[in-house]
Parts: C-alpha cells; sequence; structure tokens
C-alpha cells in the first residue's frame, strides 16, 4: 500500500519534479555527483520495467527501462536510493563507492505486482488487457492429484476442470468458456515452459504456477489451438542469487471408491425368487453362494509420491534437478500407474547479461498394467461385475472360475485375473533456447525443442480366460509399440522502448513443429503354454493358422507460424496489445492450409486518472476489451486427402487378393475452424489488497467448425465427412473475488469465490458445401440393447440437449406411458422416433467454487468447495439396470413401483424418468497442515506435514455415483454405465525444505 | 559519439547475418506439404494390371454381409415365417429388434434394412467409381476388356439395385459416378433400369465357367438375376412377366454348363465350391474372407462341444415349429437342413443335450428350444467365421423359377415334371418324390394361425387358401434359409396376410421397409415409403 502511493505520487508530480530537479540541481550545483547504474529484478530474475529509483532525501529520480535497467546521477553526498514497485517490497541502498547496484525487489502479496505470462514474453498483471488467470503453487489443490489440471481445479472462472473417472491413467477433463468446438475436442494449448506439452510433461510437484490464458485476444498470439483456451505451466526454478535449497515433498493416499451402485445381492436376489419373481439369463437361477462381485475386483488403493527438487546457482548461472516418483493404485485390483520423472535446467548469463541461454531435460518413465489390449482398465470388467448373478460362487469346486453360456456374461474376476498386461512409456524431451541483446532494448531468441515418447505394450489373456474356455483362443497375446517424434522450434525479435510515458514493447517471430507418429502391433494366439505371456509371441500357431494380427502405420504433420505483437501503454493507464499470426496446418485442403488470426485489446486503468487518484480505498480498477481469432486445427492427418487403402479379400481365379477402396470421403476443401471472441473485463483491488477480483464477459462465435457430418449414402462411400459446416456460439459471464476478511499477525483468512455462466448456441450446420433438410443431427448412444441416440444438436438450441420420450406415467401393467409432443399419452410400446421430445440439458449453466485458506499461526487449513448447477443427468446404469425384467442382475430400486404405481414390465428404454437433475455442491478438498518450528535445526529451512483429503462430501439429488459426469463433446451428462467409478482419497504429506 | 555509431554498426552487421539465417531457415520451412506413409493418395497413385482386379475386387466385398451381422440373411429372414429369435435365457431381446422383425412393426430406425441400404449403395459406389475410372482411361486397360469390365460391373450393380427393388422400392438410381444428391425413383423405374440394363450388357458378358468366373457374374450369373425380377415382376410393377422369366431360365438351362447336384448337403457343404449346381456364390473363407457368422447366431452356446468349435456361439435363431410340421414324410431335407434330437459330444460321442422343436413363445424360450440350422456344413473345429461359399444363384432356382411361371401360366404338368426332377433327389422313394400339377396349385400344407405356449393354434386368423400355396412349400423346403423367403412370401400374398407364431398381418405396406432415418435426413429427395 505505502509503496503503491508513493509511485502515484511520484508520477502525478513529476512535471513539478523536474522543476525541483531543475532548482535543486543548480543550488547544490557544489556538491558530488555520482553516476549509478543497475538493473531491477524480481525475484525470478525477471527484469522489472519501470521501477522507480528515487534518492532519498532529495528530488531525484528516475525509472527503470523495459529491461529493468536504470541509471541516475546522485545530487546528496551520502546518497541512499530507493527502489519501489507496485506490489514489491520497497528496498532502501545506501551508495557508498558502488557505481552499480542491482537490486532484487522482493514480492509483496498483492497481486497487481505479478508478472503474467502471455505467450512468447510476460506482462506485468497491471498492464494486462484480456482474460488472464494466474495459480501460483501456494495455492494448487492438494493431495494426489492426477495431473496439472487438478492443481487448478476451482480455482480459475470459466474452466471447468473435472476428474469423471477413478481410473489411475486418466487425467482430469478440462473445458474452457463450454463447448467451442463440435468436432469433440475440448483441449487447450499446454505449453510447459514454452513448448508444446501436456498436462502430464512434467510433476504437479514441479509446477511453480499456471497461467490461463482465456480469451480470444490473448489466445490470438497462439493462433492454431488457442481456441480452448492456452495453459501455460511454468517450472519452478532456481532464480537468482539463491542459496541451494533441497525441496523434499512426499506423500501417501488412500483411496477407495466413492460410491457404489445399489445391485440385488445374494440374499435380496434370493428374497425375489421368493417373492415369485422369475428372471431370464444371469438370474435364472439360485446358484448358492453369496458373492460381492463388486467387492472382489475392489480395493482400498494405496499411492505414494516422492519429489526432490533442487535449486541452486549464483549471478550467472543457476541450476533446477528435480526427481519425481509417483506410484499410483487404482481402487480396481491389478490397476496402477507408477511413473519416475527427472528434470534438469540449467540457466546461463554471460557478456554483461547480454546472452542468456537455458538448457532443459525433462525425462519420465510410466508403466501401467492394461486390462484391456493397451490401456488401462478394461470397463467390461466392471460392468460384468454390477450385472453378475450374487448367488454365482467365483470358482468351481475344481478351482476353475465359475462360467456360464449367457452373452457378454463372464466371470469378473477371472477376466481380470486372467488377463497380464503392461504399457510402458518413456518421454523425452529436450530444450535449449538463446536469448541474444545486441543493445538494451532488443532482444533476439532462439529456441529450440526436440521431443520424443515412445512406448511397448504387452497383453496376454491366459488359457483360464474366457477367451479361452469359451471361445477357444488357447491363450492371446499382442505386443505393440508407438513411436512419436516432434520438432519444435520458434525464433523470436523483442523489441521495447521506453519513451518518457510512452511505453511499447514489439515482438516478430517464427515458429515450426513438425510431428511424425508411427507404430506396429502384433497379435498371435494358440500357445503352447501360458509361462511365456506375452513375451515370446512367436511360439503361437496363430501364425501359420492365419489368425495372428499384424499391422502398423506411420503418419506425420506440420504446422508453421509468422507472428508478431505489439503493446502499447502510456503512462500505465491506457493500455494496448495487438497481435497477428500467419498460421499453416498441413492438414487442410491445398488451397486453405494458411489462416490469419489476428487480435486486440485495449485496457483502460481508471484509477491513475485524476479524478480517482486520490481515492485511497482503490489500489486498482482496470476495464479492459479484447477481439481475437482462433483457430482449431483438424483433429487428424489426411482428412482432405483422397486416398486408397488395401482392404477386404475377394477371391480371383481361385486366389484371394486385396480390394483397393478409398480410405475415406475426401474434403480437399478443409480449412481452418476460426473462433471470434469478444471479452469484456474488469479487475480491481480495493482496501490494500483485502478485496480484489475480476469480473469476464465473453461473447465468442466458432465459425466453420469442423465436423464428421453426416451425408447421404447414396452417393457417398461412407455416411460422413469431415467439413466446416457448423457455426456455434458461446456466452458468459465469468467472476472472481479474493478477500481477505481477517488479517492479524496470527491469523489470516483468504478466501477467493468463482462464479461462472454459460450460454450455448448452434447457429447454423449447413454452409455453401452441404445442405441438410433438417437443421438437426442426433448424437450420444445408449449403446445396446437399447441402440437410441441420447441427445440433439440443433440449430436455435444448445448443444447437450436430451432428446427422447417423455415418460409422465405407468399403466397397471407396468408400461411406460409417454406423453407425445403434442401432448398425447400414450403407451411406449406404441410410440415411434416421431415421439421424442427434448427432455433436459446436460451442461451445467452455471459453475461456482469458494476455495478458503485459512493460517493460524503455524496451522494452515485450506477448504476448496466446488459446484456445478442448472443441468440434467441421463442416468444409465438405472436406464439398464433399474429394471426387473432384464437378463441380468438389477438395482435393488427395481423392484419399486414406478410413480408409485406399478412395477415395470417394460423393456429398457430411453425415457425421461431416468433423466435427473445433476446439480451438486462437492467439498473437494480440505487440507490441514502444520508446519513445524525448526529454528533449532540449522539444516532445516521449513518443514510442513499436512493431511488432505479429496472428494469428500457432495450434496446432489443425483442418485448415480457422482454427477460429476462426462461434459465434453456433443453428448454431455451421459453418465456411462461402463464409467470408471470416481474415488475418495485420504492423503498424508509432508514439506521438506533444506 | 563515435562510439556509439561503432555499436550500431557492429549491431547491424550481427543483425544482418542473424536475419539472413532466418530467411534461409523460413525460406526452406513453410513447405506444408502433406507426407504420406501408410496410406496410398489418389493423385500418386498409378494403377498397375494387378490393381484393376483390386478395384474391381471393392464392387463384390459388400457381398459378404449376406450373411453377416444382420445382414441379408437376418432382413430375409426374420420377417418370414421360418425363422424366429425368441428372448432366450441368455438374452436376445436386443431391445426388441427381433420382435419387430416377427412382428412387422419396424420403423425407421430398424438397423438390418438399414445395414441392406447402406451395404448396396457401397458396393453401388464402388462399381460407378470403377466404370468412371475404366471410361476416364485412368486404368491400363485395353479396349476390349475395357467393354467386358464395364458390361460385368453394370450386371454388379443391376444385382445390388435387384435386392433393392425388393426391399426398399422407390430407391434413388445412380448410373454415373457423382457427387450430387440423387433423386428418388420409383419401384416401376428401379424395374425398367434393372431390366434395361441387364439387356443391354449380357451379350458382352463371358460366357465361362470356371475358376476365373467364379464369385462373378458371367452371362448365366446376368440371366439369373433378370429372371429372378421377372419372376417378382408382379410383386414389383403390377405387371407379371412368367414367359420372360421362362426365356431366361431356358437360355440358362439351354446352356448346358450347370446340372443339379446329385447331392443336397453338397451344395452347402464347406468346399462348396465344386458344385455342379452354383451359378453365382458369394465366396466366404474363415481366414481371407470372413463375416459369414449366421451359424453362431443360430446354434447354441453349448454347440460348441458338438463342434469342437473354436468359438462360442450365441445361440438366437430357431426354426418356427409350423414350418418343421410341414415337411412331408420322407423328405431328406428336414434332416440336412435342421438339427434335430440328440446332440452328441464330438470328442466322447455322448449326448449332451436334446433340441426339440417347441419353442414356447418369442418372449421366453429355452437354451434348446427351436431347431437350429445345419444346413451350412459346420466342420469340426468351425470358427466364429465359416468358409462355405455362399450359393446366391443355383441351378436349381432356375428350374423352380421356370416351373413357377409356367405353374402361372396354366402349365401346372410340365412345371409339376421340373418339381418332381428337384425333388428327386431328397426322397428315397421315387412315388413320394413326385408331385402332379394339380397338387402344386393347390394350398399350403403350413398350418398358418398364431401359436400360444404349447404350440397349438391360438389364433388362426386369415384361413383363406393360398393360390398355388403348395409350390410356395416346394419353395420353403428347397431354399430354407437361403436369405429370400421373405420375397417368395410375398410373392404368395402370404407376407402380408398369413399370421404365425407371434406374428399377426401388419398390412400390405409391409412388404416394403421404410427408407432410413438418416438417409432421409441427408437426402431431401427421399420420400418415405407409403404406410411409415
Amino acid at each position: 500500500m505505502s509503496s503503491f502511493n508513493h509511485i502515484r505520487q511520484n508520477r502525478s508530480f513529476s512535471p513539478k519534479l523536474h522543476l525541483l530537479v531543475v532548482f535543486i540541481f543548480s543550488f547544490f550545483i557544489s556538491f558530488a555527483q555520482q553516476t549509478i547504474s543497475g538493473k531491477v529484478e524480481d525475484g525470478k530474475g525477471m527484469p522489472i520495467p519501470g521501477v522507480t529509483v528515487t534518492e532519498k532525501n532529495v528530488s531525484n529520480g528516475v525509472l527503470t527501462n523495459f529491461d529493468g535497467k536504470y541509471q541516475i546521477t546522485t545530487k546528496g553526498d551520502t546518497p541512499s536510493l530507493v527502489f519501489s514497485f507496485l506490489g514489491f517490497k520497497s528496498q532502501e541502498i545506501s551508495v557508498n563507492t558502488q557505481s552499480t547496484i542491482n537490486v532484487v525487489l522482493e514480492e509483496d502479496l498483492e497481486a497487481l505486482s505479478e508478472v503474467v505470462v502471455i505467450g512468447y514474453g510476460t506482462q506485468r498483471r497491471a498492464d494486462v488487457t484480456s482474460s488472464v488467470a494466474t495459480v501460483k503453487s501456494d495455492d494448487f489443490v492438494q493431495g494426489n492429484v492426477q495431473d496439472a489440471a487438478q492443481l487448478i481445479q476451482g480455482k480459475v472462472a470459466g474452466l471447468s476442470v473435472s476428474t469423471p473417472s477413478g481410473d489411475p491413467t486418466a487425467g482430469a477433463q478440462i473445458m474452457l468458456r463450454g463447448i467451442s468446438s463440435i468436432s469433440g475436442s475440448s483441449a487447450p494449448l499446454v505449453l510447459v515452459d514454452g513448448v508444446p506439452g501436456s498436462l502430464e510433461t512434467v510433476a504437479p510437484e514441479d509446477i511453480a504456477s499456471i497461467d490461463v490464458l482465456k480469451d480470444g485476444s490473448a489466445t490470438a498470439i497462439y493462433g492454431t489451438r488457442g481456441t480452448n483456451g492456452v495453459i501455460i505451466i511454468t517450472t519452478k526454478d532456481a532464480g537468482k542469487v539463491k542459496s541451494p535449497t533441497i525441496d523434499y515433498t512426499s506423500y501417501v493416499s488412500f483411496s477407495s471408491i466413492s460410491n457404489k451402485l445399489n445391485f440385488l445381492n445374494a440374499d435380496g436376489l434370493r428374497q425375489k425368487y421368493d417373492e415369485g419373481y422369475t428372471f431370464a439369463g444371469a438370474n435364472f437361477e439360485d446358484f448358492g453362494s453369496n458373492t460381492d462381485w463388486l467387492d472382489q475386483i475392489t480395493r482400498k488403493a494405496v499411492s505414494s509420491v516422492h519429489n526432490i527438487i533442487y535449486r541452486g546457482g549464483d549471478d550467472t548461472s543457476n541450476l533446477t534437478a528435480s526427481i519425481n516418483y509417483r506410484n499410483n493404485e487404482g481402487i480396481f485390483i491389478k490397476t496402477d500407474n507408477k511413473k519416475y520423472t527427472g528434470r534438469i535446467d540449467v540457466n546461463h548469463s554471460m557478456f554483461d547479461d547480454k546472452l542468456k541461454s537455458n538448457f532443459s531435460v525433462v525425462v519420465s518413465e510410466q508403466q501401467f498394467f492394461t486390462g484391456g489390449d493397451g490401456y488401462s482398465f478394461d470397463p467390461y470388467v466392471y460392468r460384468q461385475a454390477l450385472i453378475r448373478n450374487p448367488t454365482e460362487p467365483i470358482r468351481n469346486e475344481d478351482g476353475s472360475w465359475f462360467e456360464r453360456d449367457i452373452y457378454f456374461y463372464d466371470n469378473p474376476v477371472g477376466f481380470l485375473k486372467e488377463t497380464i498386461g503392461q504399457n510402458r512409456y518413456r518421454n523425452m524431451r529436450f530444450s535449449g533456447s538463446m536469448a541474444y541483446s545486441p543493445i538494451d532494448d532488443l532482444s533476439i531468441k532462439g529456441l529450440f525443442t526436440r521431443k520424443g515418447n515412445s512406448n511397448i505394450r504387452g497383453f496376454y489373456q491366459t488359457k483360464n480366460h474366457v477367451s479361452t474356455t469359451k471361445n477357444g483362443i488357447n491363450g492371446y497375446a499382442s505386443r505393440g509399440t508407438d513411436d512419436y517424434v516432434g520438432n519444435y522450434s520458434e525464433l523470436t525479435v523483442n523489441y521495447n522502448k521506453n519513451i518518457e510515458k510512452h511505453t511499447f514493447t514489439a515482438l516478430v517471430g517464427y515458429n515450426y513443429e513438425d510431428n511424425t507418429n508411427e507404430g506396429f502391433y502384433e497379435s498371435n494366439r494358440n500357445f503352447p503354454t501360458d509361462a511365456y505371456t506375452y513375451n515370446n509371441i512367436g511360439v503361437g500357431q496363430g501364425l501359420p493358422l492365419g489368425e495372428a494380427g499384424m499391422g502398423s502405420y506411420k503418419n506425420s504433420n506440420k504446422l508453421i507460424a509468422f507472428f508478431s505483437r505489439i503493446t502499447y501503454n502510456y503512462d500505465h493507464k491506457y493500455l494496448l496489445m495487438a497481435s497477428i499470426r500467419h498460421e499453416g496446418s498441413s492438414r487442410f485442403g491445398a488451397d486453405n492450409k494458411w489462416g490469419n488470426f489476428p487480435g486486440v485489446s485495449v485496457g483502460w486503468r481508471a484509477n491513475e486518472e485524476d479524478f480517482l487518484k486520490d481515492e485511497k480505498w482503490l489500489d486498482n480498477l482496470k476495464l479492459r476489451a479484447g477481439f481475437g481469432v482462433t483457430g482449431i486445427n483438424a483433429g487428424r492427418d489426411y482428412q482432405s486427402l483422397s486416398s486408397l487403402n488395401y482392404n477386404n479379400y475377394f477371391l480371383y481365379n481361385g486366389q484371394w487378393i486385396r480390394e483397393l477402396i478409398p480410405s475415406r470421403n475426401a474434403n480437399p476443401d478443409l480449412r481452418w475452424e476460426k473462433k471470434e471472441e469478444f471479452n469484456v473485463g474488469l479487475d480491481f483491488d480495493l482496501f490494500g489488497g483485502r478485496l480484489s477480483g475480476s469480473l469476464d464477459y465473453y461473447d465468442r462465435t466458432t465459425k466453420d467448425a469442423l465436423y464428421n457430418y453426416d451425408v447421404p449414402v447414396p452417393p457417398n462411400l461412407y455416411g460422413t465427412i469431415m467439413a466446416n459446416v457448423a457455426q456455434l456460439n458461446n456466452k458468459g459471464l465469468e467472476a472472481s473475488l479474493n478477500t481477505t476478511p481477517i488479517k492479524t499477525d496470527n491469523l489470516i483468512w483468504n478466501s477467493v469465490a468463482t462464479f461462472s455462466t454459460n450460454k450455448n448456441k448452434l447457429v447454423s450446420i449447413s454452409n455453401e458445401q452441404f445442405q441438410t433438410t433438417n437443421d438437426y443431427f442426433y448424437s450420444g448412444y445408449t449403446g445396446e440393447p437399447i441402440q437410441q441416440s441420447t441427445h440433439i444438436v440443433q440449430v436455435g438450441q444448445p448443444i447437450g440437449d436430451f432428446y427422447g420420450l417423455k415418460s409422465v406415467d405407468i399403466t397397471p401393467e407396468g408400461i411406460w406411458l409417454i406423453e407425445t409432443p403434442d401432448g398425447q399419452i400414450i403407451p411406449a410400446t406404441e410410440s415411434s422416433s416421431a415421439d421424442r421430445q427434448v427432455l433436459g440439458n446436460g451442461l451445467p449453466k452455471y459453475y461456482a467454487s469458494w476455495n478458503n485458506s485459512i493460517k493460524y499461526k503455524n496451522w494452515d487449513l485450506n477448504v476448496n468447495m466446488r459446484g456445478a448447477f442448472s443441468y440434467q443427468i441421463l442416468n444409465f446404469p438405472r436406464m439398464f439396470y433399474e429394471n426387473p425384467n432384464i437378463n441380468y442382475n438389477t438395482l435393488v430400486s427395481a423392484y419399486d413401483k414406478v410413480y408409485g404405481k406399478a412395477v415395470l414390465t417394460d423393456v429398457q428404454r430411453y425415457v425421461s424418468y431416468y433423466i435427473e437433475d445433476g446439480d451438486f455442491l462437492k467439498i473437494d478438498n480440505i487440507t490441514l497442515g502444520y508446519t513445524i518450528n525448526t529454528k533449532s535445526v540449522d539444516f532445516i529451512k521449513n518443514f510442513r506435514i499436512y493431511a488432505s483429503g479429496m472428494n469428500i462430501a457432495t450434496i446432489t439429488g443425483y442418485s448415480g455415483v457422482d454427477p460429476e459426469v462426462n461434459r465434453i463433446g456433443l453428448a454431455p451428462g451421459n453418465d456411462e454405465r461402463d464409467k470408471f467409478p470416481s474415488t475418495k482419497t485420504f492423503t498424508l504429506g509432508v514439506n521438506l525444505t533444506f | 559519439m563515435k562510439n556509439h555509431k561503432h555499436t550500431i554498426l557492429k549491431w547491424n552487421y550481427k543483425v544482418g547475418i542473424l536475419s539472413l539465417i532466418v530467411f534461409l531457415s523460413l525460406g526452406s520451412c513453410t513447405n506444408l506439404d502433406e507426407q504420406v506413409f501408410s496410406e496410398i493418395t489418389e493423385k500418386s497413385f498409378v494403377a498397375t494390371q494387378d490393381d484393376i482386379i483390386a478395384l474391381e475386387a471393392s464392387a463384390y466385398t459388400p457381398l459378404r454381409y449376406i450373411m453377416g451381422w444382420q445382414g441379408l440373411f437376418d432382413v430375409q429372414e426374420e420377417p418370414g415365417d421360418m425363422f424366429v429369435t425368441p428372448t432366450r435365457p441368455n438374452g436376445w431381446d436386443d431391445g426388441g429388434t427381433y420382435k419387430r422383425m416377427h412382428f412387422h412393426t419396424w420403423n425407421d430406425t430398424q438397423w438390418q434394412p438399414r445395414n441392406t441400404w447402406l451395404t448396396c449403395y457401397k458396393g453401388i459406389n464402388n462399381i460407378n467409381r470403377v466404370i468412371s475410372q475404366i471410361q476416364s482411361g485412368s486404368l491400363p486397360i485395353d479396349a476390349e476388356k475395357a467393354d467386358a469390365a464395364v458390361a460385368e460391373m453394370r450386371a454388379l450393380r443391376a444385382l445390388y439395385y435387384s435386392i433393392l427393388i425388393d426391399t426398399h422400392g422407390n430407391v434413388p438410381i445412380l448410373s454415373d459416378f457423382s457427387d450430387e444428391i440423387p433423386t428418388q425413383s420409383t419401384r416401376v423405374e428401379v424395374y425398367n433400369f434393372i431390366v434395361g440394363e441387364l439387356t443391354e450388357v449380357i451379350p458382352s458378358l463371358s460366357e465361362d465357367v470356371d475358376k476365373s468366373t467364379y464369385g462373378r457374374l458371367n452371362k448365366l450369373g446376368a440371366l439369373q438375376i433378370l429372371a429372378r425380377v421377372y419372376l417378382n415382376a408382379q410383386a414389383y410393377t403390377g405387371t407379371p412377366e412368367w414367359d420372360k422369366c421362362i426365356v431366361a431360365c431356358n437360355e440358362i438351362i439351354n446352356s448346358g454348363k450347370y446340372s443339379l447336384d446329385p447331392n443336397y448337403a453338397d451344395i452347402f457343404k464347406t468346399h462348396n465350391e465344386t458344385s455342379p449346381e452354383i451359378v453365382f456364390a458369394v465366396p466366404y473363407d474363415e481366414i481371407y474372407a470372413g463375416g459369414w457368422n449366421a451359424h453362431m447366431k443360430m446354434l447354441s452356446p453349448s454347440h460348441r462341444d458338438v463342434f469342437n468349435m473354436q468359438a462360442q456361439p450365441w445361440g438366437g435363431s430357431s426354426c418356427n415349429p409350423q414350418f418343421i410340421d410341414s415337411y412331408e414324410d420322407g423328405d431328406k431335407r428336414l434332416n440336412e437342413t435342421w438339427l434335430i434330437g440328440p446332440q452328441l459330444d464330438a470328442d466322447t460321442g455322448l449326448v449332451l443335450f436334446t433340441m426339440v422343436k417347441q419353442m414356447p413363445s418369442i418372449y421366453g424360450s429355452g437354451m434348446y428350444e427351436g431347431f437350429r440350422c445345419r444346413k451350412y456344413q459346420i466342420i469340426t473345429g468351425a470358427k466364429s467365421s465359416l468358409s462355405n461359399d455362399f450359393p446366391y444363384f443355383r441351378y436349381t432356382d432356375v428350374l423352380m423359377m421356370k416351373a413357377e411361371s409356367l405353374l402361372r401360366t396354366g402349365k401346372s404338368g410340365e412345371a409339376a415334371q421340373l418339381v418332381t426332377q428337384v425333388r428327386m433327389r431328397s426322397f428315397d422313394d421315387l412315388a413320394k418324390a413326385t408331385v402332379t400339377g394339380e397338387e402344386l396349385m393347390g394350398d399350403t400344407t403350413v398350418k398358418y394361425g398364431t401359436l400360444d405356449n404349447n404350440g397349438n393354434i391360438a389364433d388362426p386368423g386369415n384361413q383363406t387358401p393360398v393360390k398355388y400355396g403348395r409350390f410356395l412349400d416346394e419353395l420353403g423346403w428347397e431354399f430354407a434359409a437361403e436369405a429370400r423367403r421373405r420375397t417368395d412370401m410375398i410373392r404368395f400374398g402370404v407376407y402380408q396376410t398369413k399370421s404365425w407364431y407371434n406374428h399377426t398381418p401388419q398390412g400390405e405396406y409391409t412388404t416394403l421397409f421404410p427408407i432410413g432415418l438418416p438417409e432421409l435426413t441427408t437426402n431431401p429427395n427421399l420420400q418415405q415409403n407409403p404406410g411409415y
């Protein structure tokens, strides 16, 4: 607060100051003068431009330039300099005889001073004109997080991060500002230290901060994949002039299934037999045992994570090295995910800081059990555990698995235990960059990264697996490997200029990226023994019998871009940023490869105006507005090419030869999907940082949206084509409010609340190339045996509309009564697809979160709450299993009277009865930590222990496992019956700094 | 000042070099052509002689859907009076899809008819593309061969249309390779197209019957398409063409290239490619050309041990007892077509289970209730896919088409001679094999009417005698499970009027399937068939 006012006074009085300087200069002309120069940086070695450097007790002052450099000629005889800057703690240094004074300013806890990463550079938070959110490691979610996204779950308004799956290899699902692209991808661009990567490139414990660029004006500089936002991950680094430290972080977690579906157990089933129910299929008869099938395949999972990071260096060189090990167990037996990550990052500056270089290597290895051929957990096993007759034994008397001759009905325990599989991945990324500043205001930077990953997979089903016991495969093995190699390079030239109150920056750059994927796969069967599993695949007789499989592939793509950005601000009051990216993708049609993506944003810091300047309670008030165009690349390679493949066999003259057939309906006109976004926002900081927040409104329209569009057969060979047909609109409001209701010496309570809305509308699904008769299409699928689409995507309506039969009642015989769109009530048995109507929507309209952190003496407590509101869920488990007439085990509720009137006798149907409100509020994370006083121990700098719980409680009316279901794609809100159930996790952890 | 200038100069020099490097690297780095590795682009593709066959192959391969999952077999047999797929202890409700097929209560999302539509048009699309490639000269083929190839492709296109005219009737005719959204034609127009095309191309087709034409359409195969379409002309257009059917049949008969297989079962055995009566086969192979899994759908899961199969069958479809009851004493085809009675373990010879004729209802029948089809040989060690070739056209059908046309044009005596000729291989007793014209003109021997759970007639429904009904029975016994029962029943007026098993008649409109909803949605030129 004090430093803030200080600067403001300096600036506002600057005309007078000049006069004063002249006056004093002439008066004290006889005193000794000294010229001092130096550089001002923040704790991370980032230069801070605009720092006020004043000579104490004398009216004399300058500002640092954009490289943080200054030069001042002192007037006093025992001069001492005061360095002050918005949001940093002021520093006073006696000059004595020094001619160079370099200063590292320490951050004041106020948010305004933050340096925000905006892509190919940084900007002071105060100067940012677009919607950018930053979360620092101190504010990350603690506990057993699956990936980087979960660290910021509920922390960023408008960014929905959900963890619908408890699979230890599954990541979080993220979506920014609604569904902007109908081709299915909602994945944001993830940059790890400036290079495209993933949320899993580095260990969560190794991350220093995450910046989220939300609006189009901010992401336009990334043109290509900026539509779903850009998540910029900055890893921990050593900074400058730091004594070497080692941080050790470790935790152990205990997970269990968060909520079980209530199926009939053996006693319950027997009671149904007694009540006179008869069943076909699974529950046809009582086999005399009592088996809790889900219990047999689940467990209390124990996971542990260890992270060691070393940081150290001096003025010119520093080094960060870390090793991370995580061993995650899944709640289903055998499922796991082990990962080792190592990272070394070296910075060096030389030639008087004119040349700065960075070298970094990230290597990781990951290994997990595969219950499916190539993937972690086969959801089929979960389904089998749910639907299996609970009176069946697990094994026969001879020890073999108890099996029955029922379609799609296998012993889940045997299925899982007789499967052996492992995937192992190695990821590697090495980058080097050099930045050269030939003159003060100019910097030229080159960066090159080589990335690669490879995996090897092995999978085996033993001779006791149903693949043999029912299907005679006699041992099935497969092996596969994929290899990815990518080159990424960028060349940027940065120019900064500060002329009095005018500050400019200009950036031009070039970006090149290529990606090549290739792989190989083979399978074999008929093994003489189980002893080899997949390790001696050639022994299987499938090869001579013509029953072995083999395949390989290779594809590649390229992205090339030229970009430029300028920022300008006048007196830190009027702010402007404009950028353009000219980008090409190899995936588009020959004439449509290149696209232009401009962005412009302006800001006005009203608090700098005369009429607000004296309002002491107002630290910052900024209005922002921006417009930007971003693009979405085609999801797959070669969609625009007409190509042929050799496919099925044909008997020609007694020989089997392969047919030659087009691979797809090619679309040579394939081009960029473009999103135009308008964003207005407001940032404010009041009462010395006790109350701050921001408000954003966005309106984004996606044009030429890519979609695998239905086309008629005939004339087309295939029923779909990838085309730029649709237009979509998303509007929404985002608010976040940070408060510090209590701040005393011993007690600090910080609270962050976020709220966001999203309104989505499909504007069009026709263009000049493709015209549809109907302004809708269907999406989502119930699967067998209901075999209906679940959603309608209709022009003028939002994405996510459930579309099916509206059940309103039941006949005394137990047949659904359906209300048709024109209001008639008919039995479901007489209904047709024409009787369907919109039954709800699967996309939340509102999201909110409330995160509290309380520090009392050595204690810290974090409580995170989060919710999504106003949406519906199609409860698949009820739709399939809440019916006493099915051929498998049922939910207990299947025998309840529907509408209180009759027990269902109808077949399984997709009716509105199974659509429920999904609104929920979760107490998502509670962490209690205690920092142990280590003043008496020399070598320990910090020692904290904590306990944390994730997914602790959910307040919801939804009857399924977890109301946080899939939200991406065109069928959001489907709570699929095979979904890996989410978990509840308790964690004990320790942070230790030496 | 001088110093300063020097700095700028030095800087300019460095920037100059840097910019040069930048531009050099940029020049080589703006190329965005796609590099293709595991695909062949049409642009770079240069067809060789072998590729012409490979391209033509794509016109034939879709036909393998016939005996595949919900293929033509299901479209033709599930709605008929011979096959029923009841719910069983191991499932088979499947969202009611088999009940809708049995009850004729399908709608525009019923997959079986959609599958037929999409598959036929896939074949037609491939044919039109190959024809356009041949005619544009982009394939290395000489003029004479080109004519023959185009003729064969057009005949095959007529074959696909002969399926579509039967299932959907009013379908778009695509005679060129084009992206244009096609318009709908009436069933009569489709009929005229098929007849016109065949008449035009038959003279150019090969008359060879050997390895080179096996699995492909030769002149005689094309003639049989023509005969089949003439046979059903009355159903398709309202105008019968019995005489034209006879002419086409005679041309095949007079060629002398085919004869009746002395052994009925041999027409359907695993290696049936040598059968002298197969005019046009759709070849399958358990390794190369999979897709035949009709046996998996029919056999009970326990049949795995009866045939030592390498796959466990799914156990769904079985025979309507009313049809079984219609067989005459001494007809060997009963046992050659159906698995009846005790089923023996292939290794031990012990009785594993017994197949019984009765099936209580489509809503629930036991695992071993209802006879399963064995007509297509299931060899020991059979897989989920069979190697038997599907006899799409066989010589017996030529004789029977001629017989039916004769019968319907008042020459019942000649007709009876042909039918007797066919029956002779299936009866040991010549007297029993012999039928008279009068018999053939009589009513069907199938006792129509819905059945109760005990297999007794619950509601006889329409009992009007079926004209030439006994001839329909002959077709049933001879061509059981040959993916044609629906067509035959429609021609004899049984399909739309009679009750059987749990089925009651739904009306004349059910003789055509509805056009699929996605097809209607994406092509504004299409009108739904009447009644839907």
